[in-house]
């Protein structure tokens, strides 16, 4: 569920849909989902000042919990 | 699911120099593309939630009304704040044109726009009563806006706005 719900998110924000690949890892300190994008989507997904990816930061913690942690693979 | 449907791609081609009819379009195709979006996101959480899409003055009004909702309200309205900016580019990325589409989670901004005309008026009664200016918390561009929007309201006050973002606040002062 959220694999999907970030790829949703992600996919519906990128000019490069198909370039989107999340994976969930499971670490010892939690739960990491990875977005891998088209390299110039990379900028799309952080945003200004980081904005973007602190905004799919929070619904995704909204949504799956506070042990969530996204990265942003490059 | 997709996002867009080819039946709707008319609308980009409308000229920009259309005046209202075009705008007006725009803005319900925005609520559209909104409503896809967050559709297909509440589902995949399991969420139980109707959209509701409404054109107001000058922008798209998109908002998920249920019970159950809360956790995409978040604290202080932050993840409703940043699900709406997610939409806003999901919107962007359909159209082209930057969106001021406003999101609503379970009613909350609606709350919150009656309290914070609320604490307008009641800081203006208060000023008028004194004669000191009274300064308020700090609020958002939005939230800033509808107090003062409440004070002009009330005869004998006026307010304006000082300081910088985020700390930047209305200041109630007699007229």
């Amino acid at each position: 569920m959220l694999t999907e719900a970030l790829d949703h998110l992600v996919r519906g924000i990128v000019d490069h849909p198909d370039d989107v690949h999340v994976d969930l890892r499971e670490r010892r300190s939690g739960k990491v989902l990875e977005v891998r994008v088209h390299p110039d989507d990379l900028g799309k997904v952080i945003g200004r000042a980081g904005r973007t990816a602190k905004a799919l930061r929070a619904v995704m913690t909204a949504i799956g919990g506070k042990g969530i942690r996204v990265d942003l693979v490059d | 699911m997709t996002t867009q449907d080819a039946g709707t791609d008319a609308h980009e081609t409308a000229p920009a120099g259309d005046g209202e009819d075009a705008t007006q379009s725009l803005l319900e195709r925005e609520g559209d593309i909104a409503a896809d979006y967050l559709e297909v996101l509440l589902d995949i959480a399991d969420l139980d939630g109707d959209i509701d899409i409404d054109v107001e003055a000058d922008r798209a009004s998109v908002s998920i009304i249920g019970d159950g909702l809360d956790s995409l309200v978040g604290p202080a309205g932050a993840t409703l704040d940043a699900l709406q900016e997610l939409t806003r580019l999901a919107v962007y990325r359909e159209t082209g044109v930057r969106s001021r589409l406003m999101l609503d989670v379970g009613g909350h901004r609606a709350r919150r726009r009656a309290e914070l005309a609320t604490i307008g008026r009641e800081a203006a009664e208060r000023v008028l009563a004194s004669g000191e200016p009274e300064r308020l918390a700090p609020m958002t561009p939005f939230e800033r806006k509808v107090v003062h929007d409440a004070v002009a309201e009330v005869d004998g006050v006026i307010s304006e706005s000082e300081g910088e973002e985020p700390e930047r606040r209305v200041v109630v002062q007699p007229a």
